[in-house]
């Protein structure tokens, strides 16, 4: 916003509530990292006369000559809520703002996607991803669980889950229903592992993870159960 | 070399954020008090905002400048110094935000925003060093009193007076903030009883208290290891040497002296210099040093008999006397106390009314003065030297008196040291007249506002309050003496006071600016009893109310202290908002570390406003920052 030129009138208007809110906040998070660097400033580190590149706050030096900023690794980042690659919640908003903008179009496409309603509407029907859903389910492809074979058939389940507004409806073909079916008997087998495995542990820990296998099982069977259908 | 930096309001007032947020959890009379502990194992308690600000390891410069300023500024009142220079800083943001001053083109909002804010910041203190002062006599000194010099103890005046006004209660307020409940009635006796002694007839207060200050180390004992109660008033002078020789054996009395400022044996010979020894150019044999050193030894004899004829059997010297010079004093029965430190030798000199020897061939009578007695005193582990002066009406118009300060631990001693001396710096600074507190370079803007302040007096209708802003500089609107009670008063005052101007200001139609500027001085003042009571709104509210009805009795604070805060404060504004880049250099330096801190930070200020780069007193390379000012 340059200021060139003095026959522009810039008019001061006051803020309007999202961006009071958004001052707000500034404000709050700027009074944390004054109150941080306060708290460590009376232990004994250095202020020095940098500022960090990343977000301009002033640096702090401790004992070690290691130089510290408060806001980039104390404080969540200002931005990095932001960012869907980092932040699940952001993800979620993103997803749903994808799903409100799609929705509306949605309605008037129904009539005509008829031949797969029950696929578009197991699409919609999968409910608004709740936060802890949404990353349980992105914790499971993550964690590495003992048995192999079951990430394969949660991944494709998790893909499922995480991709209901892909606008586009495949339809059911026999080879995507072998796999399933694949993916099913797999499920099944581990499940029932899992249960003798069960039945034989003797440690608490082993039968709470076996417990959890047990769990994550029978979510990705009904996932499977709702895609093939 | 890292890049030059541009400095932008919201790193200033994240450096002032900063420093806010140590001093505020000490601050008020909840305030907390900061642990510091040395790598040596030595920990101290302390709540003296002055201490923990400059405990703190700050490179940056902006934060040394503001530690800086308020160090030199006051001896008390630097917590609230912070606090008003940030309140201050965020308010002129605010405002700064919402106009950018659109008459110069700037390439981005925020250079718009700097210029705005400096504009800003010249204007509250053209205003503050012009109309301040009087409102302050208008608006807040009604409400407070005054006390008299006279007057030490509340016994002392009559009980008639509703507000029980005196020195000690006002010492009492000062050392309460510093130490808290337990000693603070002890101290603040103990200052009062000092100063009393002290109190030189027919001169103004401001002399001795200005006498008492300049020699308060020389004034003082710190002893250490035993309760604060045992500190006590001792009369006469403790030098703090021992004797070199053994101590005078009688006590008879008087005892005369002489104050001898070089060594008695001439040092005739110099490293480097050749000694032709001979007897008138006839070479006779045997002539060696030995007779060298035999005639000078006679000449000494010679000067000690002298001495001796005149009765004097103590020797205060400023140098270390030889080993000979020893031996023959103690011969003749006189004591020599050597290596007496400047500022000691110069109160006793002072105090007896004599003239130290220059020319030990030439004694006269009138280098002898006569004292009660000279003896060693135990102090703690000490021994020290304990002299008293005989009454001459026409020499001494005071009765000397030396301060006994015990204290637990020895960091402990210095705190009570230091918070004496700053008590009575602050005493100096509530019966200074006005005028001669004002530095030159307000002066100077104070006779250009003036003149200004004549010119439209001709134009507009005024009243005569504003009329009154015409007479001459010197004339002291606040009247020395002048307190207020404690716990925010001042600021609630004078808050109310500045929204009153600013409304009579916006009525007459009379300079725009006057308005906004006493309207963001009033609101930044608020923050001060808000921070004080922050703890309970409602006390907020009824401390409100009753510093209306003159109800509060809190304690007593200075009015001119105060005043004398808040234009440093808005004079520190200025300068932080005057600074437009950062230059860091790298410097390898080996300087003399024995240097005191207090020094170090007047180079950082003649660094500052010179633009030098200078050598600092530290031992290692490091970065040193230095901040340019902006010429406009």
């Amino acid at each position: 916003m340059a200021l060139n030129g003095d026959e522009e009138d810039f008019e001061w208007e006051p803020p309007t509530e999202a961006e009071m809110k958004v001052i707000q906040a500034r404000r709050e998070r700027q009074d944390k990292i004054s109150k941080l660097m306060g708290d460590y400033l009376l232990k004994g580190y250095k202020m020095l006369g940098e500022c960090c590149e990343v977000c301009g706050t002033i640096l702090l030096q401790d004992r070690q000559q290691k130089n510290y900023c408060v806001s980039c690794q104390e404080l969540d980042s200002d931005i990095d809520k932001d960012n869907p690659a980092l932040n699940p919640q952001a993800a979620l908003s993103q997803v749903r703002e994808r799903q409100l903008a799609s929705q509306s179009p949605a309605p008037s496409h129904t009539p005509e996607l008829n031949e797969s309603p029950s696929s578009s509407q197991g699409n919609m029907s999968v409910p608004q991803p709740r936060p802890e859903h949404c990353e349980g389910a992105a914790a499971g492809g993550r964690t590495p669980l003992p048995p192999p074979a079951v990430p394969s058939p949660s991944a494709p389940a998790s893909t499922a889950v995480l991709a209901p507004t892909r606008p586009s409806v495949t339809p059911q073909s026999s080879a995507q229903r072998l796999v399933l079916q694949e993916a099913e008997e797999a499920v099944l087998t581990k499940l029932r592992w899992a249960t003798n495995q069960l039945q034989s542990s003797a440690s608490l820990e082993a039968s709470i993870q076996l417990c959890s296998l047990i769990t994550s099982c029978a979510n990705s069977l009904r996932s499977l159960k709702e895609v093939s259908q | 070399m890292p890049p030059l930096e541009h400095l932008h309001m919201k790193n200033v007032l994240q450096t002032v954020g900063v420093l806010e947020a140590v001093i505020l959890r000490s601050f008020g009379p909840e305030g907390g008090q900061v642990l510091f502990t040395r790598d040596t194992g030595q920990a101290m308690l302390s709540r003296s905002g002055t201490r923990i600000l400059t405990a703190l390891q700050l490179e940056h410069p902006l934060a040394r400048l503001c530690v800086w300023k308020h160090s030199t500024a006051t001896g008390d009142g630097s917590k609230t110094f912070i606090l008003l220079l940030a309140s201050l800083l965020r308010l002129i943001h605010a405002a700064a935000s919402k106009e950018p001053n659109v008459s110069h083109s700037y390439n981005s909002t925020k250079a718009a925003e700097a210029a705005t804010a400096r504009h800003l910041a010249d204007k509250l203190l053209a205003f503050a060093l012009k109309e301040l002062d009087e409102l302050i006599a208008t608006g807040v000194v009604p409400y407070g009193g005054r006390i008299s010099w006279e007057d030490f103890t509340a016994t002392a005046q009559s009980p008639s007076l509703a507000n029980n006004l005196c020195v000690q209660k006002l010492l009492r307020s000062f050392f309460h903030t510093r130490f808290g409940y337990t000693h603070c009635d002890f101290i603040s006796h103990l200052a009062c009883e000092l100063l009393s002694y002290w109190k030189f007839k027919n001169e103004l207060p401001s002399f001795s208290l200005q006498f008492v200050s300049d020699n308060f180390p020389a004034l003082h004992t710190p002893v250490s290891g035993f309760p604060v109660c045992a500190s006590r008033l001792i009369d006469g002078q403790v030098i703090h040497r021992d004797f070199a020789t053994p101590p005078l054996k009688t006590d008879h009395q008087p005892v005369k002296a002489v104050v001898l400022t070089r060594s008695l044996q001439p040092t005739l010979l110099n490293t480097g210099d050749v000694l032709e020894v001979g007897c008138g150019g006839r070479m006779m044999e045997e002539r060696s040093i030995v007779h060298f050193s035999a005639w000078m030894e006679r000449s000494l004899q010679g000067i000690i008999a002298n001495l001796q004829t005149l009765g004097v059997c103590v020797l205060l010297s400023a140098v270390k006397q030889s080993a000979a010079v020893l031996a023959l004093a103690t011969q003749a029965e006189m004591c020599v106390v050597e290596c007496v430190s400047e500022d000691e030798l110069s109160l006793f000199v002072r105090l007896s009314g004599t003239i130290p020897i220059w020319d030990c061939s030439m004694i006269e009578p009138e280098h002898v003065v006569t004292l009660t007695f000279c003896r060693p005193i135990q102090l703690g582990g000490h021994r020290y030297v304990h002299v008293a002066f005989q009454d001459s009406e026409e020499r001494i118009t005071v009765k000397p008196c030396s301060l006994v300060i015990c204290a637990p631990g020895e960091g402990q001693t210095e705190q009570y040291a230091c918070a004496l001396q700053d008590a009575v710096r602050m005493l100096l600074r509530t019966w200074e007249p006005m005028h001669a507190a004002v530095t030159t370079t307000s002066k100077r803007t104070l006779q250009s506002h003036k003149s200004s302040s004549l010119h439209t007096d001709n134009l507009t209708d005024r009243t005569t309050y504003r009329s009154s802003a015409i007479q001459p500089i010197h004339k002291c609107v606040l009247e020395p003496g002048c307190v207020i009670s404690a716990g925010g008063s001042f600021e609630l005052l004078l808050h109310y006071a500045l929204l009153q101007h600013g409304h009579s200001c916006s009525v007459s139609h009379d300079l725009n600016i006057d308005t906004s500027v006493s309207q963001l001085l009033a609101n930044a003042l608020l923050s001060v009893p808000q921070k004080i009571y922050a703890h309970s709104p409602r006390h907020f509210l009824e401390t409100q109310s009753k510093v209306i009805n003159s109800e509060l009795d809190l304690g007593l604070e200075s009015v001119s202290c105060k005043y004398q805060l808040l234009l440093a404060v808005l004079q520190c504004v200025r300068s932080l908002l005057k600074v437009d880049t950062v230059l860091p250099t790298h410097i390898a330096l080996h300087t003399q570390s024995s240097r005191p801190a207090s020094t170090s930070w007047e180079d950082t200020e003649d660094e500052l406003l010179s633009g030098y780069i200078h050598l600092h007193t530290h031992t290692h390379t490091h970065i040193v920052y230095h901040a340019i000012y902006k010429e406009e």
